[in-house]
């Protein structure tokens, strides 16, 4: 059993294996990213791409190229959307300007040709080589029999599908700065790149850690910038579990799908300012105040804010603080009726901490006794059995005490002095008498073993702990690598890792600055 | 036939709404009687309806005690859980005590994540992904090739804890996820939507351009990405031979539109169900998945009253769902199973009463129904339990059989000895099952 405790702490050092030397890296847009891109270059408001097959996790995100294949389904999705987008594109017109030049005929070659180099740039995000534009000349003159526009909505339609388009494929060479270009504005703006950015990339101005500088804080001082922390941030709190989640309604009536949404749009708002105002990053473990709607305030048992997700602050007080104090975390990793610990401690140790929690060995018997109500147990009573039975207590002496010092707070997220425990009759649910409820008292002593100093009680305490501790300074840094590089760190990665922690930690933990030194290094990098 | 329109999706609907009642399939068949499908083959002859398979599968397992029979051979008695396949008792054949070793074997993941891989591909989970092309993928290389659709892949259900291994069946190879259409009405749109002559045309010529791009690009990438590109292209061919295979009487079939509760999985499955028979019989696809929910799945089922839980949850009569501990625990997984085979036997129900050539589509069906584990909770991955329905190449129904081998010795035999696939080998088959097919 000793094996199954040394092999977690194994993992905790987390040496990975070295990179391969034919690694793929060809990126297909992400559906976000098909979303932003085809809205920049069309003008399109529709977010095609959410009606798509939905993207599943691998490594804790929805972009990692290991998982980016196009199955035959997606190819007929991607195939549909281009059509719509196309005829959207060219309904009134050229309403959109997608035609640089004034067509004297629709068979006009001189504009024909400078609207499919034009509008290829922008789709290929790289200028088209001879042979393409005489393809999709070719493409053009076919349809355009009767009207230019057409011929263009042809080529729109059919360059919407090709892999120079749902793929960032780089071929290096002479198009090597719009490679750079491109990787800018996806990692940035989860977008593709504006006219500046192509501007660059033409006059070979995307060359040096300067040049990247320069374009990565203008950048970042665009809206657009938004959008991908935006994504960045609900895939790394796992927005889309919540999302998805189910409570038991006799428990927690006031649970619904619009509460599940204030959750989410808490949690992105206490990001949003973190990065946008420049705050100390680490403070969104250790913020004492929310961005809550009434519904949550009510759910907080605090005052109706004055405005829908304005910042209301905890009371000194508050056991409430960052993001473990919010209802998304504390919600997602619960069940419908009742608290998980051990969800809550994996959930503390993989995002946060960046250590993968092993699996539990195969056909373990996993099932705590049951709580009756001749015998109510909270859940640390329950769960002794994983402190002291083995193969369990290799791992769960690990996880579950990190859990333990939130169970104060329940399956919703909102704060409770007791465990109230209720036995209804399943088969007989209305009749009031055979529900039996007991009380129990709390206790919310928490560890996180392995750190010192880790002893806690409350989210506020817990997000003091990880706000102060390396490790979950650089696993900030790592989560954003894997966004950005879209696959796990690799150990050549280190010093690149390294470097954009010592300049986060430098910048007091200014966000801005981390993305900057990750997006020079990805930017520049093989 | 007149030429005016006979199929609408009305049509295919109205089924739904009475249980197993059939909507008319003639508008399908051209005024020689044939099945338009049939002239899609190129000169094929209209011999004996080609045979069909179809994987289906639900998440987590069952409770054995409610749905493995007690007795084998041919009077064995129908429990809980299989009593919806009661009227088809004749058409199934109830298989149990098959192992799924390659769960077993060392590696990353759970026990469903590695269950899962097993079971479809033989092979372990990769920490992404199944090990291997999955069974379904396997029979459609080998069989698809002159279909519209080399396969389909249907869904029902959408909670799951989203990771990839446990949101899809099938498999085109090691990470190759296929995900399965769940939106009854993009499925429709997919199979049957409203095409042209000048869409065909036009479809066609941005293809060819696509593929060009393809190529052209290929050259410049490193090995890696030339065959993620290539998975690309291959899909692009899929789509092309998608249209241009397209039946030309469907080009008057009525656009569908969305309605209804898209969260009501029963009436969700049951539309799938209609979609995949006439999918079937129209000879668009011979291979098809159907994932009514998802592996380590999270629906829940408030048509049966339990809410409290999600499905995992129920399996470990868990989800501190007070007093679901239990014998009243097992009850709750009794039903679960129960609605499971429900959907099943609906399927088996409608390919029955679906005429083909003398018979019925079920005749020339090869159904195979599987769990990732059998005793949902203890994570059991040998004895599973499964059930083979229809009656092409000589399927043996009407039995309760309890096997000794593995669930890729039972691929084998139905791929190679029944849908005449040729494999000849699926990883961990070591040998073909007797009273499986008859001669």
């Amino acid at each position: 059993m000793m094996c199954v405790r040394a092999a977690f702490l194994v993992l905790l050092g987390a040496a990975i294996a070295l990179p391969s030397t034919d690694a793929p890296l060809m990126r297909r847009l992400t559906h976000s990213q098909y979303n932003h891109t085809v809205h920049d270059l069309l003008g399109d408001q529709t977010n095609p791409a959410s009606q798509f097959p939905e993207e599943d996790f691998v490594n804790g995100f929805k972009n990692q190229i290991s998982a980016q294949s196009v199955p035959p389904l997606l190819a007929e999705a991607y195939s549909a959307a281009a059509e719509k987008l196309a005829r959207n594109a060219f309904r009134g017109g050229d309403a959109n300007h997608l035609v640089p030049c004034r067509p004297r005929s629709a068979g006009d070659a001189a504009c024909r040709a400078q609207f499919i180099r034009d509008f290829g740039l922008k789709a290929f995000r790289r200028p088209l080589v001879a042979a393409e534009v005489a393809r999709y000349s070719s493409l053009f003159a076919a349809a355009a029999r009767g009207k230019f526009l057409d011929g263009a909505q042809l080529v729109v339609e059919a360059m919407l599908q090709s892999p120079n388009f749902l793929f960032r494929a780089e071929q290096g060479g002479d198009t090597r700065q719009y490679d750079i270009a491109s990787r800018l504005s996806y990692f940035l703006w989860d977008t593709m790149p504006d006219a500046q950015l192509f501007d660059a990339a033409a006059h070979g101005r995307l060359a040096t850690p300067d040049d990247i500088e320069k374009q990565a804080r203008r950048m970042l001082a665009d809206p657009r910038a938004r959008q991908s922390i935006d994504e960045f941030a609900s895939e790394w709190l796992r927005f889309d579990r919540i999302l998805s989640a189910v409570k038991d309604r006799r428990r927690y009536p006031q649970f619904s799908p619009e509460l599940a949404q204030s959750m989410t749009e808490e949690s992105r708002r206490l990001v949003q300012d973190a990065v946008w105002n420049d705050r100390d990053f680490m403070t969104i473990f250790t913020a004492g105040y929310g961005f809550l709607n009434s519904d949550l305030a009510t759910l907080y048992g605090l005052p109706a804010p004055s405005a829908e997700f304005a910042r209301v602050d905890f009371p000194a007080d508050s056991d409430r603080a960052g993001v473990i104090g919010q209802a998304t975390f504390l919600a997602l990793t619960s069940k419908p009726g009742e608290t998980s610990p051990t969800s809550r401690g994996v959930f503390v140790r993989e995002q946060f901490l960046c250590q993968k929690v092993p699996d539990p060995p195969p056909g373990v018997n996993s099932n705590l006794p049951p709580v009756t109500a001749d015998k109510p147990q909270t859940n640390r009573e329950r769960m002794a059995a994983h402190a002291t039975e083995q193969p369990c207590a290799g791992c769960h002496q690990f996880i579950d005490p990190i859990g333990f010092g939130l169970e104060k707070f329940d399956a919703v997220g909102a704060r409770r002095e007791k465990l109230k425990l209720v036995f209804y009759n399943p088969h007989d649910d209305d009749d009031e008498k055979k529900v039996k409820t007991a009380e129990l008292d709390l206790d919310a002593h928490g560890a996180v073993s392995g750190l010192p100093a880790a002893n806690f009680s409350s989210p506020k305490e817990l997000g003091m702990i990880l706000a102060a501790r390396p490790e979950c300074q650089e696993c900030v840094v790592r989560q954003l690598f894997r966004y950005a590089w879209g696959r796990h760190e690799l150990g050549a990665d280190r010093p690149v890792i390294l470097a954009a922690l010592a300049r986060f930690r430098d910048s007091q933990f200014r966000f801005k600055e981390l993305m900057i030194s990750l997006v020079s290094a990805y930017a520049l990098g093989n | 036939m007149p030429s005016g329109i006979k199929l609408s999706r009305r049509h295919l609907l109205r089924g739904v709404a009475t249980a197993i009642a059939l909507p008319p399939l003639e508008a399908m068949f051209n005024p020689n009687g044939t099945l338009y499908a049939a002239e899609i083959k190129r000169g094929a002859a209209a011999a004996r309806p080609e045979t069909r398979f179809v994987l289906w599968f639900n998440g987590n397992g069952i409770t054995e005690r409610y749905w493995i029979p007690t007795s084998t051979g041919p009077d064995y008695e129908m429990t809980p859980c299989l009593a919806p396949l009661a009227p088809f008792r004749n058409d199934i054949h109830v298989i149990t005590g098959l192992d799924n070793p390659a769960a077993r074997l060392p590696g990353p993941g759970n026990d469903h994540h590695r269950s899962m891989s097993a079971l479809v591909s033989g092979s372990s989970f990769t920490g992404h992904g199944a090990g291997a092309a999955s069974i379904d993928q396997v029979i459609a290389g080998k069989i698809g090739g002159d279909s519209r659709f080399r396969s389909l892949q249907l869904g029902v259900t959408q909670e799951s804890f989203g990771e990839s291994i446990q949101r899809n069946l099938s498999w085109a190879g090691r990470d190759r996820a296929l995900p399965p259409e769940m939106i009854p009405h993009k499925l429709f749109d997919r199979i049957f939507g409203k095409r042209d002559e000048t869409w065909v045309a036009r479809k066609r010529s941005i293809l060819d351009a696509v593929q060009q791009d393809s190529k052209s690009l290929a050259s410049a990438l490193g090995k890696q990405d030339q065959l993620r590109l290539d998975e690309h292209l291959s899909s692009v061919r899929d789509m092309e031979r998608a249209i241009t295979m397209l039946p030309p009487e469907y080009a008057k079939v009525g656009e569908p539109e969305e309605s209804g509760d898209m969260k009501d999985w029963p009436r969700i499955s049951k539309l799938q169900s209609d979609l995949l028979a006439h999918a079937l019989v129209t000879g668009q696809t011979r291979v098809a998945s159907y994932m009514l929910t998802k592996c380590q799945g999270l629906s829940r089922f408030p048509w049966l009253g339990y809410t409290a839980a999600r499905h995992h949850d129920y399996t470990h009569a868990d989800g501190k769902a007070p007093g679901f501990d239990g014998p009243s625990g097992q009850r709750i997984m009794r039903d679960i199973c129960r609605w499971h085979v429900e959907e099943f036997a609906y399927l088996v129900a409608r390919l029955k009463a679906t005429p083909e050539g003398a018979g019925t589509l079920l005749d020339n069906c090869c159904l195979l129904f599987v769990h990732e584990h059998a005793e949902a909770n203890s994570h059991k991955n040998n004895g599973l339990a499964s059930i083979v329905a229809g009656h092409a190449g000589n399927l043996i129904t009407g039995m309760h059989s309890k096997l000794t081998g593995t669930v890729g010795d039972l691929y084998l035999t139905l791929a190679d000895n029944v849908m005449g696939a040729g494999l000849n080998q699926f990883p961990t088959a070591t040998r073909k099952l007797s009273g499986i097919a008859g001669a």
